[in-house]
């Protein structure tokens, strides 16, 4: 079951007034795991984008779609709005644990308590995304994505931390395609200039 | 008169003994080059920890701290700010002012006073003037810092090599601001003006006479880090080779030889091809190999690594330049030797034995390319990366400038765009393979002004 509070329903309703989309559905699809956990995607779809094998959920004046990938993630999850001076937004809350696997749970609690707190102040992050035959799959971003220390990072924080914790863990590969990363924190150069004892 | 006075480059320190570790730094003009080759070894030391010396804009440490991973050494990194995960792994990380070499190696011998280093490494320019004043101090293995100082300072390297009798250009140091008819002692032209101690031919620009000089010298003297003077050199004819060496108790052995079959001619020395092995005559291999260890012998070189620059006129080879490290930004992946090892296992391997560990490279010719800089301005994409990767005899494309980002070309550019590595039986299909798959990359550059595009030399 996913639930939509009154809150959401009347803000989606809402917004499908003033768009002029009546009549649209509402997905709600977990597009993967990132830093804060699950990452959520809401989005109105035709009839041309539903699938056979969505769930659906009444929510009053709309339906709600989640295909079984995300439902199987996302059973007992509440949408809802929130609106203060500093913010609004959509909030989900999902009971659903991001990994089921308890060695992908230690390795995302070193991810969340020791190393992405460290990376963001050079604004960066590390994203787990899978744990197989003792093998974690990560991927860097936003400061650490083409960082010329990345190898540093990754070799002598990342990878000694989390064997240190999690000493079940044989590898830690890292998938990030750096050559695309556009705010590198340390940028390579050539020679800085003349050495000061030249 | 704007030429400055001579240099003098300083005596050497102690050298390296690893029975002997000192406990503080040694003194200047304890010992000489030639006492340090006859330094005794003790091999019976354990390896403790090996500390690699990188500033946080290097191309290099990826390299070497996957050689350090894949020897199993602990390694500490030095870098001149803190890493990002410093805090999780003292013991691996150490900050110090790279501004201040003396400092930062006093920091370094405090740190090995807790964790005992067996090797220190300077990944690149930048740190190996710090590397050699730590690696003195605490009685470890590194090329002597007096003989550091004179290979990285362009002009004392000319008048070292000159004071022993090795061939060379006419030379002279200048002033920036002196004006080209107060140049009485000027080498003559056609002349190459270099900037003391920018490296990978930043700021280095020809000149065919006195107007090109003195546009020359204005353009310099515009780009951070060229200092207030400059030399100024006789330009050599003739093919340009690069020497990837080794030395051990002063004593060089050639790791590789690479062509450059693209010319280098000017007005600005943007660097492309590199294959190796050499396709020229065995008897000029020869030569040239003779030419860089008289260099080393001329300027004290004694443990460590050297990447030399020679060119090849009709009556024999002429050094241009030699640096005390390897290879720079990311060509070292071009190399690999005997049992897949790569040049910084090589290199690893020698700080830690005191002595050559004696791999050959593979029989294979290989390549790389450092992409060249099409233009200044801001890069927008680059297409047909996926083709180049495919094409034949290709190892890896690299782009090493993000989206988005300047591109700036010689002499002020102090980026590489990329590099493209190629591997084939023979190097003239090394080399047709990697000009192929330049062809294939097209580089999508947003105009901009470039600062000082409107000076040419």
């Amino acid at each position: 079951m996913i639930t939509v509070t009154a809150l959401a329903r009347d803000k989606v309703l809402a917004l499908l007034k003033s768009e002029g989309r009546q009549g649209l559905a509402l997905r709600f699809a977990i597009d993967g795991r990132g830093p804060g956990g699950w990452q959520y995607r809401l989005g109105f779809v035709g009839p041309e984008e539903r699938r056979g094998d969505d769930h659906v959920f009444e929510a009053g004046g709309f339906e709600l779609l989640a295909d079984p990938d995300t439902f199987a993630h996302a059973d007992g999850t509440t949408i809802d709005f929130v609106e203060t001076p500093e913010q609004s937004g959509f909030k989900i809350d999902n009971p659903n644990p991001v990994w089921g696997d308890p060695l992908a749970q230690a390795v995302q609690k070193v991810l969340d308590e020791d190393i992405n707190p460290a990376v963001a102040s050079h604004g960066g992050f590390v994203t787990l995304l899978d744990v197989k035959d003792q093998v974690v799959y990560i991927q860097l971003g936003g400061g650490c994505q083409g960082c010329g220390m990345v190898d540093v990072t990754l070799k002598q924080g990342i990878e000694v931390r989390i064997k240190e914790v999690v000493p079940e863990v044989r590898a830690i590969v890292d998938t990030t395609d750096h050559a695309g990363g556009r705010n590198p924190y340390y940028r390579p150069a050539k020679g800085t200039g003349a050495s000061p004892w030249s | 008169m704007a030429w400055a006075p001579r240099h003098t480059p300083e005596t050497t320190i102690a050298p390296w003994s690893r029975g002997h570790r000192s406990t503080g730094p040694a003194r200047a003009g304890d010992s000489s080059p030639a006492d340090a080759a006859r330094a005794p070894l003790d091999y019976s030391l354990p390896v403790h920890r090996l500390l690699l010396v990188v500033t946080t804009r290097s191309y290099r440490a990826g390299a070497f701290v996957d050689a350090a991973r894949a020897l199993g050494l602990p390694l500490t990194v030095a870098s001149e700010r803190a890493q990002a995960l410093a805090g999780l792994h003292p013991e691996g990380h150490l900050v110090i002012d790279a501004s201040h070499p003396r400092a930062a190696a006093d920091a370094i011998v405090r740190f090995a006073a807790h964790q005992p280093l067996s090797a220190i490494v300077a990944a690149d320019d930048d740190g190996v003037a710090i590397a050699a004043a730590a690696a003195a101090a605490l009685g470890l293995p590194h090329h002597p810092l007096a003989a550091v100082r004179a290979a990285r300072d362009k002009h004392a390297m000319r008048e070292t090599l000159a004071a022993a009798g090795v061939p060379g250009p006419a030379f002279a140091r200048v002033s920036l601001s002196a004006p080209v008819a107060d140049m009485a002692d000027a080498p003559g032209f056609p002349c190459v003006v270099k900037p003391l101690g920018l490296s990978m031919s930043r700021g280095v620009m020809r000149a065919g006479d006195p107007a090109e000089l003195a546009r020359a010298l204005e353009r310099l003297s515009r780009l951070p880090g060229a200092g207030a003077e400059a030399l100024v050199e006789r330009y050599v004819t003739g093919p340009e080779v690069a020497l990837e060496g080794l030395v051990t108790r002063g004593r060089l052995r050639t790791l590789a030889l690479f062509d450059k079959p693209d010319p280098l001619e000017g007005p600005t020395f943007e660097e492309t091809i590199y294959v190796t092995p050499s396709r020229l005559p065995a008897g000029t291999r020869r030569a040239v190999e003779g030419m860089a260890q008289r260099v080393v012998t001329a300027l004290g070189l004694v443990h460590g690594p050297v990447h030399a620059e020679l060119r090849i006129p009709p009556a024999g080879p002429i050094p241009i330049e030699i640096a005390p490290r390897s290879i720079g930004g990311l060509c070292s992946r071009a190399l690999r030797f005997a049992g897949g090892a790569t040049l910084e296992q090589v290199l690893l391997q020698h700080a830690l034995q005191g002595e050559d560990p004696g791999q050959v490279r593979e029989a294979q010719a290989a390549g790389v390319m450092m992409i060249p800089i099409p233009a200044a301005g801001t890069l927008r994409g680059v297409q047909g990366l996926d083709a180049a990767r495919a094409s034949p005899g290709i190892d890896e494309v690299r782009i090493t400038i993000p989206v988005g980002d300047r591109v700036v070309p010689l002499p002020e550019g102090d980026r590489y765009l990329g590099f493209v590595f190629a591997r084939a039986p023979e190097p003239a299909a090394a080399e047709a393979a990697l000009r192929a798959a330049h062809r294939l990359l097209t580089f999508d550059i947003e105009p901009v002004p470039a600062r000082g595009a409107s000076i040419r030399p």
